[in-house]
């Protein structure tokens, strides 16, 4: 069993890598290069796939899942292959000679400190695991559920979903159980382990894709802590192995911020990251109805920033090729939501009547303000007893611990990633200003609503903003106004030493 | 200096977080809450259908499961109706007693007086620890 579900994992992990092949034939070659394309790739594979075995749900092949994907991955890793030869002169040829980066006895503290807690982390998690195999409250009552219904289901999965059992909420996208149904596919029958094996491999996929694309884009010192940061943050290790859908959709929006990031590094092949974010995004929909919302501020704030930098013309280029990536999931998921999923539970007889009265109603929003603070401040703490109900928690890893790292490194926001930079934090600003406005026209108890859901929304968002508070922070002894040296990260950074300035605050 | 901080405070974070688990592995039970209740109920498995639907009775009227859960007073009944569903989907189990077959799970007590006589349901078979099988008479 446990062969045939690493099988599974193993064709899932070689499509999304292949996928990155394919769009960035010529990225670095060194290890944070190589390992951004696995953990990236990684979990856009297992995307990639629970797209594929929903298409053989429906088409009746479930059966030959395994076929059918390993024939998708020889066919991607022969355009992958084809597309490879095919040198790009600026990125492979002609580069200097790369000299190994300086170690200081700070660095190589900070990378054992981190392997250490790495140590720590995967020990945490299997306890987690040990102590709630099922996973938690919305594994068994959404996620692994919904996975039990496509599997055992047969010919008739589909029944599910008019079952009326509104409680389950059949209007979930399916990424998740379907990749656990994929995965007792493959191995022949059900097991406990494989959602958990799902949990822990977003989680670890996440934390990776955190450390692999900050040591690509700013330098290892800043991977290490930021994922450090994160293993530090006690509510992401409990939302990943309890099993719920929040930490794949954290990863999804993450991998979508660092494709953007991408396109600024080499902007001459712009493409391929894009249409890469577009995935990512798409995915993000497939996994939770936010990523609904996600997906749309994304592709607008990308068509703005990009009309207002270069016109339409550019705009709807790079929107063009977003949605190119994104449009083939977002299908997907339209399918999904038009013939299968019952209506939303908050969409469910909403009228403009109560719309209008819940707008106007100011209390709403001062309660919805006073829980988005307490839960801001409290929510990396850990699992929220709502008996107790919101309370201010400011542990030893939380916000504020990322804006005092701000406050005693300054901001340095490389010019060459400053768009990506602003557009990404536009985009956690709009998602969250989007949920705000989703409590403020809840048709449910306003305060069960905010007690049950809002810290796994903040946890969503987490890995993303911790990644932007690392690609704007100051490196101590890098860069100067006057154009000293950078931390040595950044391959196309010395290969074309430009001019730097500094955005100081 | 921020380096420092973070290294500290994220080390302090992720090793507390290592002695609380030492500590919850110390007093972890054999098998966890969800498991045992699985088993329980996979003994209904052999008398049921494998599809279709089957009502479901406990210790409080049906409306009261997903009432006490709202008001964060008890949720102890809909996890007990939802790992029910868990356990034998793809079998439909409704939180109603009006089915011709009907889950009683009264794991946390018998059910209010006279409530199974009203929907006429008659024990089928009992399996022990709160665990009964009804079937519904419909011409009572």
């Amino acid at each position: 069993m446990s062969f045939f579900f690493g099988a599974s994992l193993l064709l899932s992990l070689l499509i999304g890598v292949l996928l990155t092949y394919i769009f960035l034939p010529s990225g670095n070659r060194k290890t944070a290069g190589i390992l951004l394309r696995l953990f990236a790739g990684g979990g856009l594979g297992i995307g990639v796939t629970s797209c594929s075995y929903f298409i053989c749900l429906l088409a009746g092949l479930t059966r030959y899942v395994a076929v059918i994907d390993f024939a998708l991955c020889l066919a991607f890793g022969l355009i992958a292959f084809m597309r490879c030869r095919k040198k790009d002169p600026g990125e492979q040829a002609g580069l200097p000679p790369r000299k190994p980066a300086a170690r200081s006895r700070l660095k190589t503290l900070i990378a054992s400190v981190f392997a250490v807690e790495l140590v720590a982390f995967v020990i945490s998690f299997a306890v987690a695991f040990l102590k709630e195999s099922h996973g938690r409250w919305d594994a068994w009552l959404i996620w692994n559920m919904h996975a039990r219904f496509l599997f055992r289901g047969g010919d008739l999965w589909r029944e599910a979903f008019a079952s009326g059992l509104d409680w389950s909420h059949w209007d979930y996208p399916l990424l998740l159980p379907l990749s656990i149904a994929r995965g007792w596919t493959y191995a022949g029958g059900e097991s406990v382990l494989i959602p958990a094996a799902m949990g822990f491999v977003f989680t670890l996929l996440t934390l990776g894709l955190v450390l692999a694309a900050l040591s690509f884009l700013r330098g290892r010192t800043q991977g290490y802590l930021a994922a450090m940061i994160l293993m530090g943050t006690p509510f992401f290790i409990a939302m990943g192995a309890a099993q719920f859908a929040d930490v794949p959709f954290a990863f999804f929006a993450l991998a979508a911020f660092v494709m953007l990031f991408w396109v600024e590094r080499s902007p001459e092949n712009h493409a391929g990251p894009l249409i890469l974010a577009g995935i990512a995004a798409g995915l993000s929909a497939w996994t939770k109805n936010e990523g609904l919302l996600f997906a749309l501020i994304v592709t607008v704030s990308l068509a703005g920033i990009a009309a207002h930098a270069g016109g339409w013309a550019k705009a709807f280029k790079r929107t063009g090729l977003f949605l190119a990536g994104a449009l083939p999931v977002l299908l997907i998921v339209v399918h999904f939501k038009t013939r299968l999923a019952p209506t939303n539970d908050i969409m469910a007889g909403v009228g403009w009547a109560a719309t209008w009265a819940k707008l106007l109603d100011w209390g709403r929003y001062a309660e919805i303000a006073g829980a988005f603070f307490a839960t801001g401040i409290s929510f990396t703490q850990g699992v929220i007893d709502v008996r107790v109900g919101m309370t201010l928690n400011p542990g030893a890893v939380s916000i504020l611990l990322l804006v005092v790292y701000l406050l005693l490194t300054g901001i340095r926001i490389d010019p060459k990633y400053r768009g990506s930079f602003f557009h990404a934090a536009a985009v956690l600003v709009l998602t969250l200003t989007g949920y705000f406005f989703v409590y403020v026209l809840t048709p449910l108890d306003l305060n069960w609503h905010l007690m049950t859901s809002l810290n796994r929304l903040f946890l969503q968002l987490w890995p993303s903003a911790v990644f932007l508070v690392f690609m704007a922070a100051g490196i101590p002894g890098a860069t100067s106004p006057a154009g000293g040296k950078p931390e040595a990260a950044s391959l196309k950074a010395k290969r074309t030493p430009v001019k730097r300035r500094t955005i100081r605050k | 200096m921020g380096r420092v901080l973070l290294v500290v405070l994220t080390g302090y974070a992720v090793f507390g977080l290592l002695l609380q688990s030492v500590r919850t592995y110390a007093d972890l039970p054999a098998r966890d809450p969800v498991t045992l209740h699985e088993a329980r109920i996979a003994q209904l498995k052999g008398s049921l259908p494998p599809s279709g639907e089957v009502g479901y009775v406990t210790t409080v009227e049906n409306d009261r499961i997903f009432a006490a859960e709202k008001a964060f007073r008890n949720v102890e009944y809909l996890a007990q109706y939802a790992l029910t569903q868990y356990t034998l989907a793809p079998l439909i189990v409704r939180n109603s007693p009006e089915l011709p077959l009907v889950v009683g799970n009264f794991i946390d007590g018998p059910p209010p007086p006279g409530f199974l006589e009203r929907h006429g349901l008659v024990p089928l078979k009992d399996f022990g620890d709160g665990l009964i099988l009804y079937r519904r008479e419909t011409g009572r």
